[in-house]
Formats: structure tokens, C-alpha cells, sequence
């Protein structure tokens, strides 16, 4: 399959400022590795504060890296100047996580949508029939045309933030929690949305969250985060089968289960997630999951695990599966 | 309850004004009323929390009286600044500081009777006809530090603000260097080392000395004193806009973290559109505010230069210059210090008054609940029908 998007040891160091020098440095992402497909969707999960945030705004040179390399369909983003840096910012995009906060306040939907498109050249007959059937496209109609995003609920905006999205036809969209800040009813409905509009252009999305119930229902494949590392990738019917990792078990075991019954069963087995994540600007050595790890040997606390590939394309760091 | 909130005549004429601007501008661009429904329903909600601000309104009708006198204040004059009347008449020394309401006959110009409704100063001019052609020189002093002095402190407060790092710690370091002087102090000085060289320029420059004749609305004679009236207001350009550079930069920093800009910044679009498109237009509410406020602070100051004996000079008609020239004979023709120094007060009240109720008209919390009035007392209205 096609590559849209190779992340090659990615990371990011964010300076923490003393009275007249840094500190220290906050490894928000501190050297992942993965690619993604064309039209599939790769959720990136983990606990807040993890990186997975700061891993998406770097993929799209929204933050500049500390190291490590980009590659979107073939080319470097980094080094991207010009006419193809144009091109870039026209074929990959992003969905926020905050829809009150993504949209202008002082501009009417119409001016949203459309400025995007003349600033990249897109011609475009009628403007206003196409502003139409794209919002059209996303659940809104002709009504809301002239609105300011201050009439709209949250779910709305999230839909016009998307319609903004698509009037530039893109390939890469990444999704920054776009339903966390949203009521169930809603998620589900704009979830739909985004399934379909993957379904008909298909779009490739990074699919970024902290809600294992909406990245299964999304992701084909996905990775699991932990503290700036990605700890386990895999297809992600695998890894929520067969959870590798003693990080992405615990998480598994953490969702909440409706049926009762069954609830009581899981608690037996269940595997209780201890403490809280260190700081990310003095990371523990060896592997970062230790301190919280019911399972950690002596060679966890010395020495980080490789990632290694267990079963096909699933992939996982952990010293239970390599070999030292 | 009901009564409190049905359509008054000055709403009436809110729902007139904005309509008429919408039809005008449609006659223009095609379909522009239709596609501005929200946009003119918040001008309405606007004018109507205005209409509901006494104090505003009182502020709005003080501000447009002074800038009606401001642009017709020469032409309304009944004598012009540079007549002297003493030259005139027989009774010249009885001429000179003449009370309020006094009238004389001058015999040398063909016996016309002059009036002093406010009195005279000390040359025997009337003392109206003065402060009407010096409202005209505050207005266009205020006009030009302000039109000059804000735009250039809120460029570079965006660009401070936008870029930070190095850009920031420059542009306001220098600001930090202006604003340690304290105003008043700075403008002194300045006004004092600037005349010479922008009178050489002016001499130089017939065009330019025709352009700021016709602004202010002096004869030719005076072409000698612009050099010192122009250097107030250099000066107060000066010390004017390093304030905008700060509230600018500190709204900036605050938008720019909004995800709205960081989409933006998504799309691609360069640097100067997301300042001026999309941070600016979120940030202004309060810099206008404060420019409103500061109109009132540009002619107290200007007033203030002038009363220390910088900048205008007579026989140009100041309001700063009469109350300086008329205190030496103060309390004895206490009407030379009085009424220009009302009219200064006036004037500074007014757009004070106008600055306070726009705050509160632009700021959204105090807003949404006149608004809520407005279509509460809308929705009783049509149910009573």
C-alpha cells in the first residue's frame, strides 16, 4: 500500500525557562516512528499530556521539531519552501479539538469557508453554490450561509470547521480530538460524517484521542502513546483482541462496560491502572512505563525496549516480548 | 415591565439608520443587504444598547457638536481670529478685556456695532468668535495624532506581538525607552527642538504650507507660526503611540493562541493576513475604546502645550493659548479663562462619556443582556398583537 505519511524518530523538546536559562526540556515527543496507508485512519491514543497533540500540530509544521523527519508522500515537510509548501498546507490539514475556539469569530460561514480557497487559487463558477453544496455535504444547508459561528451550537461549528477542511480537497486530515468537546449524540453523528466523507475522497486521517471507544470504532490501525513514546502500533482490531503492551492493557481494562454482568466478570481479571504519569521533563530511565508496571524486571529500569514486531504488523516496545 | 423596553423614538431611528445604510450599500454591491443580516442585526442590537446609555448619549451629542464646530467653527465665526477691533475705534483702551455682553461702536469701519456675547481678550477680539476658530484647531490636531499616532502603535504591537522572540524584545524595548519619559515631559521637550527644522521644510514646501493653512483655516500671515504648531503635534505623535504598541501586543499574544489562527496559519496564509484579517479585527473593540478616550486626552494635552506657551501662537485661536494668555488677568476678566476652559472640559467629557458607553456597547457580557431586553420585549410585543 501506498505511503501518505512517514514519521521517522520524531522528537520535540519543549524548553522550560529558568530567570536567565533553560532548565530543563519537556520531552513532549521524544522519538517515534510510524507511517500511515493511504485512506486508512491511524488513531493515536494515550492519557493526556502524552504528546499525542504535540505529535499531530508537528506533523503539519505547526511546531517546529527538535529532530527527527517528516515525510509526506515522499517529500520532506521540513524542508518544503514556496509553491510546494503551498501545496503542502492544501493537501493536509487539521480538525480541532475545541470547536468554540477553531472559527473566526468576526467572519460570516460564507468568508470561512471561501478564504482558504482563494488564497490557494481553486477556481471556483459560482462561489456561493459551491460554499452550499460543501456545507450540504457536512449536514448543514443554504440557511447558515451568511451566519456568524457565534449562532451556531458546538457540534455545527465542528461541522463547519470541516466544511472549511474539505473545500480544499485534501488528502491527510489530522483530527485532533474533533468530538471530545462534544455531547454523545453529536459524536457519534459527526464520527458518521467524517466515516462517510473517508468512504466517498478518500481521505486518510490521524485520528487523535483519549477515547478507546471512538478510536476502535474509527482506526484501522493505530498506536498507543505513553509519556512521548509510542509503546505499541498495530492494526486495531489486533490491539484491542490482544493487547501486548501492560500500558494499552491497563487502558483496555479501563473502559467502562454498560452490561453489569459482564462488568463483574471483567473486574476479576481486570488490571488496575497505578499512579499517575511522571513528568515528562525527567523521564524515568529505562523503559518509561516501569514505575507503573506490575510486571517491570531489572533490565526495564536500565535500558529502553526496542520496538519489536510480535505478530504480523503489530508492533510493540516492551521487554516482555524482546530479547535482551 | 413591558413599557421599559418598547421601541423608542431613537430606536426607530437605529432600525432607520441601519437599514438606510444597508439599502445604500446595496445599491452598490448587488445583494449585500440580504447576505449582512447578521451583521446589520448587530449594528441594531449596538445602537439600541447605545439609545439605552444615557450617559453615552449624552457623550455622542457633545462629541458631534464638536466636531460639527470643529469642521464649520471658522465659517460660524461672526469676526475672523485676525480682526482686531481696537484698531477700529475711538474707545480702544475700553475695548480691550471687555465683560461679557458689552457692545461698541466702531467708528473707523463704518460705524458697525461689534457685541462680546463672552466678552473680549486681551487684543479686543471676541471672545466667541475665538473659541468657534480654535475648535477647529483642536479638532484637527486631534484628528491627525490620533490618525497618525494609533495605527503606527498598533503595527507594531501586532508585529511584537504576532512574532515574539527577538522581534518582541526589540520593538518593545524601544517602547519601554519612550514610555519611561513621562509624556508631558517628552512633548515639552520635543516641541521645543522640533519648530526650526519643520518651518525650513514648511517655507520650502508651498504646497504642503497651502495644505496645513486651509486645515487649520488660517490667512496666509501665519504661515511663519505653523512650524511651532506643527511640532506639537510631531511631538505628540511621538509620546502617542508606544500605549497602542502595548495594549496591541498583549491582546495580540492573548488572540494569537486561539485555534482559529492556528488554522489559519493550517491553510497557509501568510503572516500579514492572519494580523490584519483575522487578529486585528477580534482585538479592536477595546483599542477603540481607548482611542474614543484618548481624543479627550489629545486636546486636554494639546490644551496643556499651549498653556505653557508651546506650540499655536496668537493671533492663532487656541483654546490652551486664551486661557494661558487670559491668566495674567485673572480673577479680573475671569470670562477669558472660564469659558474656553469649559469648552476644553466639555469636549473632554464628551468623548470620555462616548469611550465609557462603547465599552460596554462592544464588550459582549454587558451587551447580551440589553440584547436579551430588546428581544424579550420583541417577542411580548408581537404576542400582545
Amino acid at each position: 500500500m501506498e505511503k501518505v505519511l512517514e514519521v521517522k524518530h520524531l522528537k520535540k523538546y519543549f524548553p522550560v525557562k529558568g530567570l536567565f536559562f533553560t532548565k530543563g526540556w519537556v520531552k513532549a515527543v521524544d522519538d517515534i516512528s510510524f507511517e500511515i496507508y493511504k485512506g486508512e485512519t491511524f488513531g493515536l491514543v494515550g492519557e493526556s499530556g502524552c504528546g499525542k497533540t504535540t505529535t499531530g500540530r508537528t506533523i503539519l509544521r505547526l511546531i517546529e521539531p527538535t529532530a527527527g523527519e517528516i515525510l509526506f508522500e515522499g517529500k520532506n515537510v521540513m524542508e518544503l519552501k514556496g509553491d510546494e509548501l503551498k501545496w503542502f498546507r492544501r493537501k493536509a490539514q487539521i480538525m480541532f479539538q475545541d470547536p468554540y475556539s477553531s472559527l473566526n469569530p468576526r467572519q460570516t460561514v460564507f468568508e470561512i469557508i471561501m478564504e482558504p480557497v482563494r488564497f490557494h487559487g481553486i477556481e471556483v463558477d459560482d462561489p456561493e453554490e459551491f460554499v452550499v453544496n460543501l456545507l450540504k455535504s457536512v449536514g448543514l444547508n443554504e440557511m447558515h450561509l451568511y451566519r456568524y459561528p457565534h449562532e451556531f451550537s458546538g457540534g455545527q461549528r465542528q461541522r463547519i470547521a470541516l466544511a472549511r477542511i474539505m473545500a480544499l480537497k485534501p488528502e491527510f486530515i489530522v483530527l485532533d480530538e474533533p468530538t471530545s468537546a462534544l455531547d454523545v449524540s453529536v459524536q457519534a453523528n459527526i464520527l458518521n460524517t467524517l466515516k462517510d466523507l473517508q468512504e466517498k475522497h478518500g481521505f486518510t486521517y490521524l485520528f487523535i484521542s483519549h477515547d478507546l471507544g471512538v478510536v476502535k470504532y474509527m482506526s484501522h490501525r493505530m498506536g498507543v502513546m505513553y509519556l512521548g513514546k509510542l509503546v505499541e502500533v498495530g492494526p486495531a482490531d489486533k490491539i484491542f483482541e490482544n493487547p501486548l503492551h501492560p500500558y494499552t492493557q491497563m487502558l483496555l481494562s479501563a473502559i467502562p462496560v454498560p452490561d453489569p454482568e459482564m462488568a463483574k466478570e471483567l473486574k476479576a481479571k481486570r488490571k488496575i491502572v497505578r499512579g499517575e504519569p511522571p513528568s515528562p521533563i525527567n523521564p524515568p530511565a529505562g523503559c518509561r512505563f516501569h514505575p507503573r508496571c506490575p510486571f517491570a524486571k531489572d533490565v526495564c529500569r536500565k535500558e529502553e525496549p526496542p520496538m519489536v514486531e510480535v505478530e504480523k504488523d503489530h508492533h510493540v516496545a516492551c521487554w516482555l516480548y524482546a530479547k535482551s | 415591565m413591558q413599557e421599559e423596553y418598547k421601541k423608542s423614538i431613537l430606536d426607530k431611528l437605529a432600525d432607520k439608520i441601519v437599514y438606510g445604510l444597508g439599502s445604500f450599500i446595496s445599491l452598490f454591491k448587488k445583494g449585500w443587504k440580504e447576505k449582512n443580516k447578521s451583521k446589520m442585526e448587530e449594528w441594531r442590537l449596538m445602537l439600541y444598547a447605545l439609545n439605552r446609555s444615557p450617559p453615552a448619549l449624552i457623550g455622542l451629542f457633545l462629541v458631534i457638536l464638536f466636531i460639527l464646530v470643529g469642521i464649520f467653527g471658522p465659517r460660524l465665526a461672526h469676526w475672523r481670529y485676525n480682526f482686531f477691533p481696537m484698531l477700529y475705534t475711538k474707545s480702544y483702551d475700553k475695548i480691550i478685556l471687555a465683560p461679557p455682553g458689552s457692545k461698541f461702536v466702531l467708528d473707523y469701519y463704518n460705524n458697525t456695532v461689534i457685541t462680546f456675547p463672552l466678552g473680549s481678550d486681551h487684543y479686543g477680539r471676541d471672545l466667541l468668535s475665538l473659541i468657534l476658530s480654535g475648535a477647529r484647531t483642536s479638532f484637527v490636531i486631534s484628528i491627525i495624532v490620533i490618525s497618525l499616532g494609533v495605527p503606527l502603535g498598533i503595527l507594531l504591537g501586532l508585529i511584537a506581538g504576532y512574532y515574539g522572540g527577538k522581534v518582541d524584545e526589540l520593538i518593545m524595548r524601544i517602547t519601554d525607552m519612550f514610555l519611561a519619559f513621562p509624556a508631558l515631559i517628552l512633548a515639552i521637550a520635543l516641541s521645543a527642538v522640533l519648530p526650526e527644522r519643520i518651518q525650513n521644510f514648511i517655507s520650502t514646501h508651498e504646497a504642503v504650507q497651502k495644505f496645513v493653512l486651509w486645515l487649520f483655516a488660517l490667512d496666509v500671515r501665519e504661515a511663519g507660526n505653523l512650524g511651532r504648531l506643527l511640532a506639537v503635534i510631531l511631538a505628540m505623535i511621538i509620546v502617542w503611540w508606544p500605549a497602542y504598541a502595548r495594549i496591541t501586543r498583549g491582546s495580540t499574544l492573548t488572540e494569537k493562541e486561539k485555534l482559529y489562527i492556528e488554522a489559519a496559519r493550517a491553510i497557509g496564509l501568510p503572516a500579514r493576513t492572519i494580523m490584519f484579517k483575522h487578529i486585528l479585527p477580534n482585538i479592536i473593540g477595546p483599542i477603540l475604546v481607548y482611542i474614543t478616550l484618548d481624543f479627550g486626552g489629545v486636546i486636554l494635552m494639546e490644551a496643556g502645550l499651549s498653556f505653557l506657551g508651546l506650540g499655536a501662537t496668537p493671533p492663532i485661536a487656541d483654546w490652551g493659548r486664551i486661557v494661558y494668555d487670559g491668566a495674567q488677568y485673572f480673577p479680573k476678566a475671569w470670562w477669558l479663562v472660564f469659558y474656553p476652559g469649559l469648552v476644553v472640559m466639555l469636549v473632554a467629557l464628551g468623548w470620555n462619556l462616548l469611550g465609557d458607553g462603547l465599552r460596554d456597547i462592544l464588550d459582549p457580557k454587558t451587551r447580551r443582556s440589553i440584547e436579551f431586553k430588546v428581544k424579550k420585549s420583541k417577542k411580548e410585543g408581537e404576542a400582545n398583537a
